[in-house]
């Protein structure tokens, strides 16, 4: 019998994932790297390498699905579908229960309302920086520290401080002044925490929040970020193994189901021309 | 000399180019008159032979000297306005007209005759409600604009001349419908994105000239083979001004034709005729105040009911949307409006309780009135076809 394989390429804002299940829905290889300018264009090489890892050539693979904020230019996808719909598919296949999805990604944050792994309806806060990962990115370089570890540092807080702020940049000014009033270190980042997590469960009340509650994407590593969100919505917050990967994951399970309907319809399936090139932005 | 182009490529050389045919009726001594929004009336230019010519803002050409003017929480559509106006892209007006479309609308209208100083200048200061007053208050401003225009062009206007204007703009109207109804078949004979070419188009040309075009425009997309292909979606396009092709192009981009719109770009002028009254002025007052649909105008049902029962008064505002929705098959609307645009931003939460209430799916876009902060859009739309498709 011959092994099918199907990829799924979420070339985000901040990071580029890629990740190759097989027939039976099982990972074969996953790869992360920063988008950053330069590697934003180098979508090829995470695909050649994830190709690499899991010993396949790049037509070995049925299906290539491209999703994220760069999906609309990926020379080697066969097609692109919204990260909206791909994480919604992506959680639903770690907790199928799933009802409400929060991604808080690099540039954006997202609420998705979900069944069976489909999307029924979303919000979406895209218009700044601020209550994304890019903001927690600012502020970590702005004290020095590392962004993996602004998680287990807040969880020593005791009384985390209030920023007001909901800008990027007025927040930075905060907190510097409450550094330089005294105020622990972990206070001032669980505060940093709870008022992004506040922002995305504002956003998300329009949905009405229902269990499961599913949080994903880079920010949802942040275990200071997840404890906040559980606070701030009421109810438990699941998190996926490596919430990096649900975007990708969820393209890769969508172009699955894409082939098989179109096989079960009797059409061939319409790949793209597969061309292992760097990938442009659209503006 | 070459052949001057017909039909949709006349349409998308005006759109390109908008001022060309009105600096030639210029050099043949007619009178240009600017104006703002849909609600300066525009039989009683055309009556006196006064060639009307809408003042649209651009979205690809950067806010720069009205800053210093308005505040940047302004409508940036108006703010774009007055840009272009001190910019002198406006310099070839004779006149301006404008009216109470808004209060940022309004106040523009003062701002711009400090500043930009086109000769001559009008303001109507419409209504915005639907009482028997405002209609006599409308009955009566518009008394003023005539004679307004009349000391313009030192001429009468002729209640004979009156209603043939109302006749020539009446066929105008009928003209665009009938367009829109060849939005109707699965696909549509013309595109979101062509359709906006050519209102826009009419909208800076005198009105016998539009009707030719529309014309020309008709029987050229009924024989065309190669017209919009079938997408997923139908979609109703809702919202403030679109007068760029920007948005629908984003839109048609992708799984999805624009099919019907509700914009003042679009239909929103064109789908009700001025009824001829015995006294002209009458049906005028009543079409440009009542007939419009715009959010700008409030519109309820009787006063005494109003406020006991929001679903029939949501009914009362909305209810031609949902047969647009209906007559065209659209299975999805996008409500869209300029940012800060107060007017149209407070009927989104009723018309999405309306929408919602009927099953029909819909999704809200705001957007800065400038082409690069489309892209985020992109996701939004999409995912929204996503779920309809
Ligand atoms: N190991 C980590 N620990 C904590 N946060 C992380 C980690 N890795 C990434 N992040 C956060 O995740 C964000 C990127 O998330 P991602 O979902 O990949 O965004 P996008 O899809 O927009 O590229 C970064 O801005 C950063 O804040
Ligand atoms: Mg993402």
């Amino acid at each position: 019998m011959v092994l099918i394989y199907f990829a799924g390429i979420d070339l985000g804002s901040t990071m580029t994932k890629v990740v190759i299940v097989d027939e039976d829905d099982q990972t074969k290889a996953s790869v992360v790297y920063h988008t950053g300018a330069e590697h934003r264009r180098l979508a090829n090489r995470v695909m050649e390498e994830s190709l690499a890892k899991a010993n396949l050539s790049i037509d070995d693979i049925s299906f290539v699905m491209a999703t994220g904020y760069g999906r609309i230019n990926v020379p080697f996808a066969d097609r692109q579908i919204t990260e909206l719909s791909c994480h919604a598919r992506g959680v639903a296949s770690f907790f199928p229960h799933v009802r409400l999805a929060i991604d808080i990604g690099g540039q954006d944050a997202k609420g998705l309302k979900t069944r069976d792994g489909k999307l029924l309806d979303f919000v979406m806060s895209d218009k700044c920086a601020a209550g994304t990962g890019r903001f927690l990115e600012v502020i970590s370089a702005a004290l020095g520290l590392k962004i993996e570890d602004l998680g287990d540092i807040s969880l020593r807080s005791t009384q985390k401080v209030s920023v007001s702020s909901t800008c990027t940049v007025f927040a930075q000014q905060e907190v510097v002044n409450h550094l330089s009033e005294g105020v622990p270190l972990e206070d001032v980042i669980a505060g940093l925490h709870d008022a992004i997590a506040g922002r995305s469960a504002r956003m998300v009340n329009r949905l009405k929040v229902e269990p499961d509650v599913v949080f994903t994407g880079g920010v949802a590593k942040n275990v200071g970020v997840v404890k906040a969100l559980e606070e701030n919505l009421g109810c438990p917050v699941l998190v996926p193994e490596e919430p990096l990967l649900s975007g990708a994951i969820g393209a890769a399970l969508l172009g699955k189901e894409h082939v098989l309907k179109a096989l079960a319809r009797g059409e061939t399936i319409q790949t793209g021309k597969r061309r292992l090139e760097e990938a442009t932005f659209f503006k | 000399m070459a052949e001057p182009s017909k039909g949709l490529l006349r349409a998308q050389e005006i759109y390109q180019d908008r001022s060309q045919r009105a600096l030639e009726l210029r050099e043949q001594g007619k009178k240009i008159m600017g104006y703002l929004c849909i609600y300066p009336v525009l039989e009683m230019m055309t009556a006196l032979d006064i060639v009307p010519y809408r003042i649209f803002g651009d979205m690809r050409e950067p806010i720069t000297r009205a800053d210093a003017y308005m505040p940047s929480v302004n409508c940036p559509f108006l703010r774009s306005c007055l840009d272009l106006g001190l910019k002198e892209k406006y310099d070839f007006l004779d006149g301006i007209v404008t009216s109470h479309i808004c209060d940022v609308g309004s106040s523009l209208s003062g701002i711009w005759n400090y500043t930009v100083r086109t000769p001559f200048s009008h303001h109507i200061d419409t209504p915005h409600t639907l009482h028997e007053t405002s209609l006599k208050q409308e009955r009566g401003l518009l008394e003023d604009y005539r004679k307004a225009l009349e000391d313009f062009t030192g001429h009468k206007m002729t209640t004979e001349n009156l209603k043939k204007a109302i006749r020539v703009h009446n066929e105008q109207r009928a003209l665009v419908r009938e367009l829109y109804e060849l939005k109707k078949p699965d696909p549509p004979l013309i595109s979101g994105v062509e359709t906006i070419r050519v209102i826009k188009a009419i909208q800076s040309i005198p009105v016998d000239e539009g009707n030719e075009l529309l014309r020309d425009v008709i029987s050229e997309v009924k024989e065309r083979g190669d017209g919009p292909q079938t997408k997923s979606a139908r979609l109703l396009l809702w919202g403030s001004i679109l007068d760029d092709t920007a948005l629908p192009e984003m839109i048609e981009g992708l799984d999805a034709n624009v099919v019907m719109d509700d914009t003042c770009v679009g239909s929103r002028p064109y789908f009700n005729d001025v009824e001829v009254t015995g006294d002209v002025i009458d049906g005028l007052a009543r079409h440009y105040l009542m007939d419009i649909k715009c959010p700008r105008t409030f519109r309820t049902r009787d006063y005494n009911d109003v406020r006991k029962d929001y679903m029939k008064d949501l009914e009362v505002r909305f209810s031609y949307l949902s047969d647009y929705a209906r007559d065209w098959k659209t299975n999805g609307v996008i409500l869209e409006s300029v940012r800060y645009c107060d007017t149209h931003g407070y009927d989104v939460p009723g018309l999405r309780d309306y929408l919602d209430n009927l099953g029909i799916p819909s999704i809200y876009l705001e957007h800065d009135y400038t082409e690069g902060a489309l892209a985020p859009l992109r996701t939004r739309v999409q995912g929204f076809l996503e779920i309809i498709s």
